[in-house]
């Protein structure tokens, strides 16, 4: 059996790799999929968590994993009402690069 | 396995399902009538059916009858019950002033309300939540509907870019929130905040790192929320972006909620993680308190530099946090009360002032107005000298309840630099006053009159200059004796 250890240091490379992606990309589009990527490591973190807390007992791994459920379940609105307000601003700019959204200061 | 049926309170649930159903109710209707007097209507009837159901439990609670649902997950303690009614107050303002605003800003679509109701409940279930996933669902339920409502004036770019902005970054700091309370869960192996405690408490627990920066991430994600420097960069923009009655629901509403949110897991959690976790909400409001006030000063737009005040207050708030326990609490409920209060009334006068397009809100369009519009001067002076703190107004009162509570936790330097922070703001709030009171006009000022608004900005004033004459009687009533948490 693989140690917990590995799983997690797994989630948390993959969460990094969401992180500076959400940082240093342009495009509206890749960041939304960064932080898609920021949320499927954190499932999978809670799935391998999950897995080493069977021995406590049935309802503390379960819990876990429901939790894995309901986040893939945020995760999914958030595409949806991200996804209509990028088309809303599609419609009038035909394009998603954040480095023209200028018209908001800093 | 047997199946075990959920413990549910019906009564604790009431206030939320009366949001959640008028919502629905609302949506559907809007889709035969496009009518948004009605919908409106309808809106404001369940905010007060919604604070009724929660009178009733605030009383039962006070008498001492302790209720919760889904075993200590959804609680109706004061604490909540008190936090909900801030949070009703300030959804109530923020659809008076919206209606007149839509119709003249020409953004008027019925499913406007049924969103702000759905974000109320959602900030209701944070301010109840004990239970790290229940805190998450209801910060969700909360930004969604507040994504979508930032963006609402599709036409104008700075609108549509600030909800992309709101959301794309909101997501991030999500993320950092789930990432963390994944940690807790793999350190405790728990999501309820009394078995988080039990877990952290127990003999032989060794994963203290894992919890530690579990609670830092939380930390930042709930940061974002509240806008604490350095999680603030969004709040100016979409502050500035959004349409200026939904810049009043973000700033009282979602403020509230997030604000409550971590008064509980502060109180609760925090304490037995590291002191890393502690320290790190230290630096961070002496960073909000210092960028807040300074960067306000500069800035020529009024509603940007309620942008920025409202960065600022979010470190005062965050002062009671650090109090967390129950006069950290009263002294958070009060100031919330109290900012709700004058921040959406201060709004409210802007969406009057400012031009369809929410322009024309530089200090210079305020130079004259005391004779131009001498009541609407009078009511933006008193919210803004009870922003700024002057005695005899709410804000002054919140300010002392919160810099004492602060000084009790032994945070003393911290209160010091809060205090010497809140004397530079008073520049940038008197600097309008002045304008209004003591130049020329220079511009024709817009005569733009709303029914609703004016009762908003009614409510607002009195609701100011009440709290701040008699405080009292509401302080009293935030008596939270113990948390249903506290005992466990």
């Amino acid at each position: 059996m693989v140690a917990t250890e590995y799983y997690v240091a797994l989630s948390a490379i993959i969460f990094a790799i969401g992180a500076v992606g959400v940082l240093t990309r342009r495009s509206a589009i890749m960041i939304f999929l960064s932080v898609e990527l920021m949320l499927n490591a954190a499932n999978l973190a809670l799935v391998a968590f999950a897995r080493q807390w069977a021995a406590a007992g049935a309802a503390v791994a379960l819990s876990g994993q429901a939790a894995v459920f309901i986040i893939l379940a945020i995760a999914a609105a958030e595409v949806a009402v991200g996804l209509g307000i990028l088309v809303a601003i599609f419609r009038y700019r035909s394009s998603t690069d954040v480095d023209t959204l200028h018209e908001v200061r800093l | 396995m047997p199946l075990v049926l959920p413990d549910i309170d019906w009564l604790t649930l009431a206030p939320l399902l009366v949001l959640l159903s008028t919502a629905s109710l609302a949506a559907l209707y809007a889709l035969y009538n496009r009518s948004s007097k009605a919908v409106a209507l309808l809106a404001l009837l369940g905010l007060a059916v919604a604070a009724i159901f929660n009178l009733q439990l605030f009383v039962a609670s006070r008498a001492g009858e302790l209720r919760s649902s889904f075993g200590l997950r959804y609680l109706a303690d004061q604490g909540a019950l008190a936090f909900n009614f801030v949070i009703l107050l300030g959804a109530a303002l923020a659809i008076l002033i919206s209606y007149d605003y839509l119709k003249r800003a020409e953004l008027e679509q019925p499913e406007y309300y049924p969103l702000m109701l759905l974000s109320a409940s959602g900030a209701m279930v944070m301010a109840a939540a004990g239970d790290l996933i229940i805190l998450l669902l209801g910060l969700e339920i909360m930004s969604l509907a507040v994504y979508v409502l930032s963006a609402w004036r599709q036409q104008a770019r700075e609108s549509a870019e600030a909800g992309m902005k709101y959301f794309l970054l909101g997501a991030f700091a999500s993320a950092f929130l789930i990432y963390g309370i994944a940690l807790i869960y793999g350190a405790t192996g728990f999501f309820s905040y009394p078995q988080i405690v039990a877990g952290l408490l127990a003999e032989g627990f060794e994963q203290i790192f894992l919890a530690t920066l579990g609670g830092i991430m939380i930390l930042a994600g709930l940061g974002f929320k509240v806008a604490l420097v350095p999680f603030h960069q969004w709040a100016p923009d979409v502050y500035t972006g959004a349409p200026t009655p939904v810049t009043a629901f973000m700033s009282v509403v979602v403020k509230t909620a997030a604000f409550a949110a971590l008064l509980r897991i502060f109180a609760f959690i925090y304490p037995e993680l590291g002191v890393l976790a502690v320290q790190s909400l230290v630096v961070l409001i002496a960073l909000t308190l210092i960028v807040g006030n300074f960067t306000a000063l500069v800035q020529r737009g009024i509603k940007r530099m309620l942008a920025y005040s409202a960065v600022a207050h979010a470190g005062y708030l965050a002062l009671a946090v650090l109090a967390a326990g129950n006069l950290g609490m009263r002294a958070a409920i009060w100031y919330l009360t109290a900012y709700t209060l004058m921040n959406a009334g201060a709004f409210a006068v802007l969406t009057l002032l400012s031009d369809r397009n929410d322009h024309g809100d530089d200090l210079e369009r305020f130079a004259g107005l005391a004779r131009s519009r001498p009541y609407l001067a009078a009511a933006m002076t008193v919210f803004l000298l009870s922003l700024a703190g002057i005695p005899l107004l709410a804000g002054f009162v919140g300010k002392i309840l919160v810099f004492s509570a602060a000084i009790e936790a032994g945070y003393v330097s911290l209160t010091v630099i809060a205090i010497i922070t809140s004397v530079v703001a008073m520049v940038y709030y008197l600097r309008p006053v002045m304008y209004m009171y003591f130049r020329e006009p220079e511009y024709e000022p817009l005569q733009t009159n709303s029914r609703s608004t004016h009762i908003a900005i009614g409510i607002a004033v009195f609701g100011t200059v009440l709290l701040g004459i008699f405080p009292g009687w509401w302080y009293s009533l935030l008596d939270l004796g113990q948390s249903l948490l506290a005992g466990l």
